[in-house]
C-alpha cells in the first residue's frame, strides 16, 4: 500500500514581526486584566468605586480636617474633625527614646541615624558582604557605647532607662546577630550522624517551639534569678535578649534546615570527591545554597523577630511601642491614642517593608545568577 | 601505608551488601598506571557503586581496596588520601551551581590542597583551555549546555592531578549531539596516557579505548577481556545476550 498520507504540513518562511496591536500595550492590559468578562467589568467598577470612596474619607480624616499643631495641651484638637497629629509632635520624643533621660536623647538620635545610614547603605550592596558585616559589628558596638555611657565623659545610663527605638534596634540586631549562627548550628546539628548532637538539636528545637514567647521571656527575666545564686547577677535585659536569640534560633533553624535537605546530595558527594573536609564542603557549598534557597522563608523570620521585640515592655523595658503606650498616659492627649498609634503602626511598616523589599531583592539576585544545574 | 606496585588501584575480594541485598561480590580487579578499563554491564548490576567504592563515597564491608598507594581502611585520613589523587566525574555533572566555572575548579586546589590562589587560577585556565572552553570561565554552571558542563566537571577532577580518573557513566545524561564532545575529551584524556576507569554504555569508545573491558552483572564480575575479544567473541552467555542487545540498539 502506497497511498499518500491525508495529514499534511506546509514549509514556509516569514520574517519575525510583533504581535497584532490589540495584543499588546494598554488595551490588552484592560482586556485581559480588567474587563474580561461583563461580571468581572462590574467588579472592577464597583471595587475601584469603594476604593475611591474609601481614600477620600482617609485624606479627608488624616489630611484634609487634620490639626498639625495644637498648644495649650492641644485645645486645637478638641474641635477637629480629622486627625490630631499635633500628639506626634508634642510627645515624639517619649516614642523614639523612652524613658531616657531627656538630655542625653541625642545619643538615641544619633544611634538611629546609625541603624538608618547604615541599613540604606547595605541596601545598595556596593560593599562586600564582609565588610557590610564588620559595618553592622561596628553599628552594634557603637550603639550599646552609646546607650550605656560612662566613657569618653558620657554620663553613664542604666539598662532600665533604655528605650524607643534604639531599644527596638538594639534588641533586634543582637537577635539576628546571635540567632542565625545558633540556627544554622542547630540545623546542622539535627542532621548529624551523632546521636548525641542530633538528640539535643531536636530536644532543643522542639522544646522552644513548644512555648510561648511570653513565657520564655518571663521565665528569663522574671523566674531564672529565683534559680541563680544571688553573686550572679545578669542584666535583666541580656536575660531577655538571650530568650528572644534562642526563641528566633528554634524557628530559623527549621527553615534552614529546610534548605539544606533542599540541596541535591550529589553537592556533597563533589564536593567530598575534591577531598573537601566536613567543615569545609558545609562552609562553601552546602551552606551558601542551602541559605539561598530559604532566604523568602528566613526573611519572614528575621521580619517576625523585629515585631517579636515588642513583647520587651511587658517585662518593664519600653521599646517604641511600649514608649508610644507610656507617652499617651498624659490625660491631655490621652484622647487621641489612635493617631498615636498609627504613627507607630507607620513606622513599623516602613521598617519592616524595607526588610522585606531588601529580602526580594536578594531573592532577585540569587535567581538571576544561579538557574539550577541539575 | 604505601604499597609500591605498579597499580593505581587494586582490588581483591570486595563484598558490599545494601541491607541484605548482595550489591559486590567477591568483586577482584586491579588497574595498572597509564591503562583504561571499562565497565559495562545491565543497570543494576554493581558497576556505579564499584567505581563509588574506589574513591569512598560508598563503603565496602569486606575485601582489600588500595588506590594510588593507600589502603582504604575507612578512616578519614585514608579517604582524604585517595580523594585527592582520584578525579570522579558524574552522570549528573554535579558543579556547584552558585560558583563561576573557573570557581569551580579553583575551589578544592585552594581549599583542599591549600594551593595559592593565583597558581590554581593559572592552572584552571590552562584545564579549561585543554577541554575547549576558554571562554566560558566567568559563566555560571546554568549558563552552560550539558556538553559543556560535563567538560567543566572532567576538567574540575583534573584539577587534582589525579593519578587514576573515574568516570560514572559520564555521557548518560546528555542530548545525543553533546555526547561525542565530551567523549572526545575523553579519548584525548585516554590518549596522553591518563589511568582511568569509566563506567559507560559507550561501546565505541570502550572499543578505542579500553585496555580491558570489564562485564559485570548482579554484583560480580563476569568477563574480562580486551575489548576486541569481548565484542567480537564473548566467552559467556550472560555477556553474550548482553553484546547483542547494545549492538543491536546502536
Amino acid at each position: 500500500m502506497n497511498t499518500a498520507p491525508r495529514s499534511f504540513a506546509l514549509p514556509a518562511s516569514s520574517p519575525p514581526r510583533l504581535p497584532p496591536a490589540d495584543a499588546r500595550g494598554l488595551r490588552a492590559f484592560l482586556r485581559t486584566h480588567l474587563f474580561q468578562s461583563p461580571l468581572a467589568g462590574v467588579f472592577t467598577f464597583l471595587l475601584g468605586a469603594l476604593l475611591i470612596i474609601a481614600l477620600w474619607h482617609v485624606v479627608r480624616w488624616s489630611v484634609i480636617d487634620a490639626v498639625w499643631y495644637a498648644p495649650d495641651n492641644g485645645a486645637a484638637c478638641r474641635t477637629a474633625l480629622g486627625a490630631c497629629w499635633a500628639v506626634i509632635a508634642e510627645k515624639y520624643r517619649v516614642i523614639f527614646f523612652g524613658a531616657y533621660p531627656y538630655d542625653e536623647q541625642w545619643r538615641g538620635g544619633l544611634i538611629i541615624a546609625l541603624w538608618v545610614a547604615w541599613g540604606a547603605i547595605s541596601a545598595t550592596r556596593l560593599l562586600s558582604v564582609g565588610t557590610r558585616l564588620a559595618g553592622w559589628a561596628l553599628v552594634f558596638v557603637v550603639t550599646i557605647l552609646l546607650l550605656k555611657g560612662g566613657l569618653f565623659g558620657l554620663a553613664p545610663v542604666g539598662t532600665d532607662l533604655w528605650g524607643g527605638l534604639p531599644l527596638t534596634f538594639l534588641i533586634f540586631g543582637g537577635t539576628i546577630a546571635g540567632g542565625l549562627p545558633l540556627a544554622i548550628l542547630l540545623a546542622i546539628g539535627r542532621r548529624s550522624e551523632l546521636p548525641v548532637v542530633r538528640l539535643l538539636c531536636v530536644a532543643t528545637i522542639e522544646g522552644v517551639r513548644g512555648i510561648p514567647l511570653l513565657a520564655l521571656l518571663f521565665f528569663a527575666a522574671l523566674i531564672l534569678p529565683l534559680f541563680l545564686p544571688p553573686q550572679l547577677t545578669v542584666d535583666k535585659l541580656i536575660r531577655a535578649e538571650i530568650g528572644m536569640i534562642i526563641f528566633f534560633a528554634a524557628y530559623a533553624a527549621e527553615v534552614v534546615r529546610g534548605g539544606l535537605q533542599a540541596v541535591p546530595e550529589g553537592q556533597d558527594e563533589a564536593a567530598k570527591a575534591l577531598g573537601l573536609g566536613y567543615w569545609l564542603r558545609m562552609r562553601k557549598i552546602i551552606l551558601p545554597q542551602a541559605l539561598a534557597i530559604v532566604v523568602p522563608a528566613l526573611f519572614n523570620d528575621i521580619i517576625r523577630a523585629f515585631k517579636n521585640t515588642t513583647f520587651f515592655s511587658i517585662l518593664g523595658l519600653f521599646d517604641v511601642l511600649g514608649a508610644t503606650k507610656a507617652a499617651l498616659q498624659d490625660p491631655n492627649w490621652v484622647r487621641y491614642g489612635t493617631e498615636g498609634y498609627l504613627f507607630v503602626f507607620l513606622l513599623y511598616f516602613i521598617i519592616c517593608s524595607a526588610m522585606s523589599l531588601y529580602g526580594s531583592s536578594i531573592e532577585r539576585d540569587n535567581k538571576r545568577r544561579v538557574r539550577r544545574a541539575t | 601505608m604505601t604499597v609500591t606496585r605498579d597499580l593505581v588501584v587494586e582490588m581483591s575480594g570486595l563484598n558490599k551488601w545494601y541491607g541484605e541485598h548482595h550489591a559486590l561480590r567477591d568483586v577482584s580487579l586491579g588497574l595498572a598506571a597509564g591503562e583504561k578499563i571499562v565497565l559495562c554491564g545491565p543497570s543494576g548490576s554493581g558497576k556505579s557503586t564499584l567505581i563509588r567504592c574506589i574513591n569512598g563515597l560508598e563503603a565496602f564491608h569486606e575485601g582489600d581496596l588500595i588506590v594510588c598507594g593507600t589502603r582504604l581502611d575507612g578512616t578519614q585520613d585514608s579517604l582524604t588520601a585517595v580523594r585527592r589523587k582520584a578525579g570522579m566525574v558524574f552522570q549528573n555533572f554535579n558543579l556547584f551551581p552558585h560558583l563561576t566555572v573557573l570557581e569551580n575548579l579553583t575551589l578544592g586546589a585552594v581549599y583542599a590542597r591549600g594551593e595559592p590562589q593565583d597558581r590554581a587560577i593559572e592552572r584552571a585556565h590552562g584545564l579549561l583551555a585543554r577541554v575547549q572552553l576558554t571562554s566560558q570561565t566567568l559563566k555560571f554552571p546554568g549558563q552552560l549546555s550539558g556538553g559543556q558542563r560535563q567538560r567543566v566537571a572532567i576538567a574540575r577532577a583534573l584539577m587534582l592531578e589525579p593519578e587514576v580518573m573515574l568516570f560514572d557513566e559520564p555521557t548518560s545524561a546528555l542530548d545525543p549531539e553533546m555526547v561525542h564532545e565530551v567523549l572526545d575529551v575523553m579519548e584525548e584524556l585516554a590518549v596522553s596516557g591518563q589511568a582511568m576507569i569509566v563506567v559507560t554504555h559507550e561501546m565505541g569508545f570502550a572499543r578505542s579505548v579500553a585496555d580491558l573491558v570489564v562485564f559485570m552483572d548482579q554484583g560480580e564480575i563476569v568477563e574480562a577481556a580486551r575489548p576486541e575479544i569481548f565484542f567480537d567473541a564473548p566467552a559467556t552467555a550472560r555477556a553474550k545476550a548482553f553484546v547483542g542487545q547494545i549492538s543491536h540498539a546502536t
